[in-house]
């Protein structure tokens, strides 16, 4: 059950950007970021959380992804950070945990160092944006999408979507997704200043990242977690890029239970 | 007699009255991203009464807010303090601060401030206020350590205690105890043998996350009275909604509310970021036309509503 609503939000040095949300259930509020796969791409765990615990699980389609529009003034990942931190602060929600996969997780790590007092934890997964020596993220925009799909999974064949079979409205929105990636994230899906200004960070940091993702590998992953002071770093098996599509039962239980884990039995 | 009473404003911060004179404890009036009291700031910075004394346990953010606390009218204000407080405090405009380690004491208007030990993750001390008969613990965040046995001995009867509760436990760090847990506060009420004892320090939250991954606390204050009824059958026991006040009727020789129960009802107000100050939303400070605590009037005119006290128990 969920239901999706458009909203114009004014964000402080970029005006009003019209931005589509979806929200599932209601309860304890998390605030849900997709990755270049799209907003599809965690439409599923959204609803599995929703049903399985009493949360309130937000989930907004960043502009330009999804064939929504994106303002010309809304061009980065910070600049995504402030519309969903006005985002909080405009639905007066509280206790907030980010969750963001891939360049979702990025713009959950800008949002961490905008300091709102409503946001209380933050969850990465498999996400990009720091610069780490010798463990590149992958080249998204060199790669074909049969190797993209062979990176994002530890089973592809399970997910695995020829795009030339799509019909063309899909596939005009594939285009635009792609256009919208190299606008916020750019070719390198990096930014250099990011891992230093990290750990200024105070804020509970769960790190969860999948064994097999072959876009942003283990160690990548592991750097993350040591840029963030007190970070817990979690991995996840038989999982790739996306966990929340190929083995949602376990992100679901590594934030839930996230008390309960023996966090000394995970390597950095 | 001057009446000896206590507000708690939330967590640690509470206002006590004792001996005509007025304290401010462990000031905390904003939120951070894994710092939440868990409660309501049931007295806005601007609504405090005029104060003859603060008093500062150690330097965590969660009990020495000086950066909100700044903003208070006078920062003549005497603070009495650890002594790890003293540099933050002057950086923070504060002129008139006085660091006292265990045992030291000081005087404010006939009020005897005297600092006692203590034991957290920080250096930190807590303290006793006393005016004739009539003594008040503040016992910060403390954990039980045996030299808290000596503070009768040394300081005389305690009338009034304010004990943490929550056990608050550290996960990354060995999962290390740094907060006495409802079972010590009821072992350290029956050595001080106050006539009253009011918990706090036990609805503070790290957020969802932090709590799983940080922090575990055990934030109901009703476990330490069920701790004391063995062990200290002595006082009344007070849960501790913030905007509560209790008094202590020395001749009558037990605690006793100010008012009738009304309960606070929390829903929608917990865990809101404080508004920026130009945008003080109605129902987040004092609303007026709202009947005023007996301490506040006393002492100024502007002040909070108190909601009421929810729970005192004669044990």
């Amino acid at each position: 059950m969920s239901t999706t609503a458009t909203r114009t939000v004014p964000v402080d040095g970029i005006g009003p950007v019209e931005v589509t949300i979806t929200e599932y259930g209601s309860g304890q509020p998390f605030l849900l970021l997709h990755g270049g796969a799209g907003p599809a791409s965690v439409a599923g765990f959204a609803e599995l959380f929703a049903a399985a615990r009493d949360v309130r699980v937000v989930v907004p389609t960043h502009p330009g992804f999804g064939g929504t529009p994106r303002p010309e003034a809304l061009g980065s990942i910070s600049g995504l950070a402030a519309l969903y931190n006005t985002l909080l602060d405009r639905q007066d929600l509280a206790d907030v945990t980010v969750i963001g996969n891939s360049i979702g997780g990025w713009i959950t790590a800008e949002i961490a160092l905008l300091q709102s007092p409503r946001v209380s934890g933050i969850v990465l997964i498999d996400a990009v944006g720091i610069e780490v020596p010798g463990h590149p993220v992958a080249d998204f925009f060199a790669l074909t999408m049969d190797q993209v799909f062979a990176r994002s999974f530890h089973n592809p064949e399970k997910f695995r979507v020829d795009p030339a079979t799509l019909p063309p409205a899909a596939q005009a929105v594939a285009a635009s997704n792609r256009a919208a990636i190299a606008a916020y994230a750019g070719a390198s899906m990096t930014d250099p200043s990011l891992a230093g200004r990290l750990a200024t960070l105070e804020i509970p940091t769960l790190v969860l990242w999948g064994d097999s993702d072959q876009i942003v590998d283990a160690d990548y992953g592991r750097a993350y977690a040591a840029a963030i002071p007190m970070a817990r770093f979690q991995l996840l098996a038989a999982t790739g890029h996306s966990p929340q599509l190929e083995t949602p039962d376990l992100v679901l239980h590594a934030i839930w239970d996230s008390a309960d884990t023996d966090f000394s039995t995970f390597s950095r | 007699m001057p009446k000896t009473a206590v507000t708690r404003v939330t967590h640690s911060c509470h206002l006590i009255e004792i001996g005509g004179r007025t304290f401010l404890t462990d000031p905390w009036f904003s939120t951070r991203p894994g710092y939440y009291q868990g409660e309501p700031i049931a007295v806005g910075i601007s609504d405090l009464p005029r104060l003859d004394g603060v008093l500062i346990s150690h330097d965590h953010y969660d009990h020495c807010d000086l950066a909100a606390f700044a903003a208070f009218r006078d920062r003549s204000v005497p603070l009495f303090v650890a002594e790890t407080v003293v540099d933050p405090a002057r950086r923070h405009g504060f002129h008139n601060v006085t660091a006292l380690q265990p045992w030291e004491e000081a005087e404010v208007g006939g009020v005897t401030i005297t600092a006692t030990p203590a034991k957290h993750g920080v250096y930190e001390v807590t303290f006793v206020l006393r005016s004739g008969p009539e003594a008040v613990y503040f016992a910060g965040d403390t954990m039980l350590i045996p030299e808290l046995g000596e503070i009768p001995q040394r300081l005389g009867h305690i009338s009034l205690a304010l004990l943490p509760t929550n056990g608050l436990h550290i996960r990354p760090a060995n999962n290390m105890q740094v907060v006495m847990n409802a079972q010590e506060a009821a072992e350290l009420t029956a050595i001080l043998k106050p006539e009253l004892a009011i918990p706090h320090h036990y609805a503070f939250t790290k957020g969802f996350l932090g709590d799983r991954l940080i922090t575990s606390s055990d934030k109901n204050p009703l476990h330490y009275q069920d701790a004391s009824r063995d062990l200290a059958p002595k006082p009344a026991f007070a849960s501790s909604s913030p905007a509560s006040e209790w008094s202590y009727d020395h001749d009558r020789q037990r605690g006793v509310p100010d008012r009738e129960p009304a309960p606070w009802k929390p829903a929608g107000r917990h865990l809101r970021p404080e508004p920026p100050p130009d945008d003080r939303r109605p129902g987040r400070q004092a609303r007026p036309g709202r009947r005023l605590p007996r301490t506040h009037r006393r002492t100024g005119p502007r002040c909070a509503p108190r909601t009421g006290l929810r729970h005192l128990h004669r044990v």
